[in-house]
């Protein structure tokens, strides 16, 4: 695995906001990263999902701020969706346990079908 | 101070000489001389034996006073010597009788203030000993300040009725008593001739090196006046017994087996022991490996208390940082050697000194007792390591931990037929990765498959970042071994500073943790699980993290992978 410099991407569809968390995924990183879900929060937008497909190395510190962002979601009555997991952090997630408190999806295709399925109202 | 022994359980195999020397207290008459040589190498207990002995007098078989004194170097200036001498012997045997230790503790109250217990208890004699002695002082005679102190449990033995035991306790320093510089007083042994001579007090007399103390009793004044005692060193089974008992109370799970075959290694010391165990439970062991036995080892000899214990000893023989050098040589050459004793013309051109220079520290290391030549039959091993350990440090310039790391090697090549890997890294944001690519170079020379490689790397990442945060300290690096075997890897990541030990996995609550303001605490639940073992130590000033991951077969790509 490559851990290249950290940069937050971006994309919104519809009510939909898509972060692309790119490279190490520490505490400065973890923090640029809670700040940009922040902001779509203020601006109305409650579904997110975190696309892991470009993330390096996530590490504990990084798993904490992901933490934060679940429960700023949860607490604004939001959804938070991971999907492009790589095989060490879907088992990092799944040794810490975190796993029965995650929305888990293969891709973004299936996110979104989960969203418009309306399970998440 | 007398009162400062071991807990009498941790003082093992030694009740038939406390037995005996308690015979002497009670008669004076049942040993042969009246007076006790207590011989034994270095460590082997004789000061202790002589504090439990203590102990029981004073606590249990009341009717003989014990009086303890260690001669000091800081005290062999005839008057020093005298008003310590006096004023401890006055206060050990007023707590005696009002079996008060703290009597004997406070060094600091005058005697004058004592004068009301004296009178208390009934002790006049007391009172005039004292106002004698302080006549004494006022006429400024050092001589009669010395014979003055040295003739009070005498005076206390005959006016008070009871017999006063006498332990001396690194006595051949007595010999170097002087008045007013060192060597100025012919044959200062001399003061204690009536003392020793009298069947009032028995003595009992420790002193190193033994040949030196031997030396004092065949002057003829005190020939055939004492009795000589040898403390050898403890069985194999005893000092496994004691090994095994000292580690159980500190909550170390032994290896019988291992530590067997170490407590042979360490002669039956038992000052040895103990130190061992000190430094296991200091470098937070709690079960116990080959690599543990010899990494403790290595740190007591180069760092730990053995070797302040043996630093101490040449202190008291060779004082200046120059003569400490010297005597170094002098020693490591001396390892080396056959020979009985070194041809000091041949030292002299070996080590580019000029005879004159090396002559009084080769003296002074002669006495000490440290010389061992290399075919001696009864090497004290851990003497020999800590000399090269000096040597290291004082000769060649070599960084303690440096050294503890060359002696371990000696006795336990790190990994055995493993391939090792050192780095050392910064304490500056993302140093983890640069760790954490060595991982996954070593893991694809393993072959191992990604997926285990990079959980690898990310419990590196883990230990470096947490060692970083942490670590406190000013020496802001961490060091990394890697040791590589076909089925295990074991990395070690050391960081200077303050310890930590984490709490358990069991205290991180995921649910308390989404709804807590700290989310923090993760990183020694991932390498538990990550990892075969996660081991926690303390080494000198470092916090060690040790990870360790078996590698099954599953894990490693075949050549068609």
């Amino acid at each position: 695995m490559k851990a290249t410099n950290f940069k937050v991407i971006s994309r919104l569809a519809g009510d939909v906001v898509v972060l692309y968390p790119q490279g190490y995924l520490n505490n400065l990183a973890g923090e640029s990263l809670v700040s940009k879900c922040n902001s779509y929060l203020s601006q109305g937008i409650k579904k997110v999902v975190l696309n892991f497909s470009g993330t390096d190395f996530i590490n504990s510190i990084g798993i904490s701020l992901l933490l934060h962002i679940m429960e700023g979601l949860k607490e604004g009555g939001g959804v938070l969706c991971f999907t492009n997991l790589s095989k060490v952090h879907s088992d990092t997630f799944e040794m810490l346990g975190l796993t029965n408190h995650m929305l888990v999806f293969g891709d973004e295709e299936e996110a979104f079908r989960y969203f418009d399925s309306g399970s998440s109202s | 101070m007398p009162f400062n022994a071991i807990p009498s359980k941790d003082f093992v195999n030694r009740e038939a000489d406390i037995d005996y020397l308690k015979q002497l207290a009670a008669s004076g008459k049942g040993a042969v001389a009246g007076n006790i040589l207590l011989e034994a190498a270095r460590g082997m207990g004789k000061t202790e034996l002589l504090k439990q002995l203590y102990r029981i007098l004073f606590w249990e078989d009341r009717g003989v006073v014990p009086f303890y004194y260690s001669f000091r170097r800081s005290a062999l200036k005839a008057n020093h010597f005298a008003k310590d001498y006096f004023n401890r012997f006055i206060r050990q045997y007023l707590a005696y009788v009002k079996r008060d230790p703290s009597l004997a503790e406070n060094m600091s109250a005058p005697l004058a203030r004592l004068v009301p217990v004296m009178y208390s208890l009934k002790l006049k004699w007391m009172i005039d000993l004292v106002d004698d002695f302080q006549e004494h002082l006022w006429n400024d005679d050092p001589q009669a300040q010395a014979v003055g102190a040295i003739s009070a449990p005498l005076t206390a033995a005959a006016r008070g009725g009871n017999t006063v035991l006498i332990m001396f306790d690194d006595f051949h320093m007595a010999n170097q008593l002087y008045e007013t510089s060192p060597g100025d007083v012919s044959g200062p042994i001399s003061l204690f001739d009536d003392s020793i001579n009298t069947s009032l007090c028995p003595h009992i007399m420790t002193g190193s090196p033994e040949g030196l103390l031997e030396s004092i009793f065949t002057d003829k004044s005190f020939r055939g006046k004492a009795e000589r005692m040898f403390i050898g060193p403890l069985p194999e089974d005893v000092a496994h017994s004691l090994f095994s008992s000292l580690c159980e109370r500190l909550g170390i799970r032994d290896n019988r087996e291992l530590s067997l075959k170490f407590m042979n290694f360490l002669g039956g010391n038992p000052l040895y022991i103990m130190n061992m165990v000190k430094s296991l439970r200091k470098m937070q062991k709690k079960e116990i490996t080959e690599r543990d036995l010899w990494e403790c080892y290595s740190y007591e000899v180069s760092q730990g208390e053995t070797f302040f214990y043996w630093s101490s000893v040449l202190g008291e023989f060779v004082g200046t940082a120059g003569g400490r050098r010297m005597a170094a040589e002098i020693l490591i050459q001396y390892t080396r050697s056959d020979a009985d004793m070194p041809e000091a013309g041949m030292l002299s051109r070996v080590l580019g000194v000029r005879e004159s220079s090396l002559m009084p520290v080769l003296d002074a290391v002669s006495i000490s007792g440290m010389m061992q030549p290399a075919s001696s039959e009864s090497k004290d091993y851990v003497l020999n390591d800590f000399i090269h350990s000096l040597h290291m440090r004082e000769v060649e310039g070599v960084k303690r931990e440096r050294a503890r790391e060359l002696i371990q090697s000696k006795y336990f090549p790190a990994g055995g037929a493993a391939s090792c890997f050192e780095m050392i890294i910064p304490m500056i944001a993302d140093a983890e990765l640069v760790a954490s690519k060595a991982v996954e170079q070593i893991g694809r020379n393993m072959n191992l498959s990604s997926e285990v490689t990079e959980q690898i790397q990310l419990a590196i990442i883990e230990s470096c970042i947490n060692a970083m945060e942490h670590s406190g300290s000013y020496d802001k690096r961490i060091f990394l071994k890697f040791s590589v075997q076909r089925e295990r890897l074991e990395i070690i990541i050391e960081s200077p500073g303050k310890f930590f030990k984490p709490g358990t996995d069991e205290t991180l609550d995921i649910e308390k943790q989404l709804s807590s303001d700290n989310k923090r605490g993760w990183g020694f639940k991932l390498m538990r699980r990550i990892m075969d073992d996660v081991r926690i130590e303390r080494l000198a000033d470092r916090t060690r993290v040790i990870l360790t991951k078996n590698i099954k077969p599953d894990e490693v790509l075949n050549e068609s992978d």
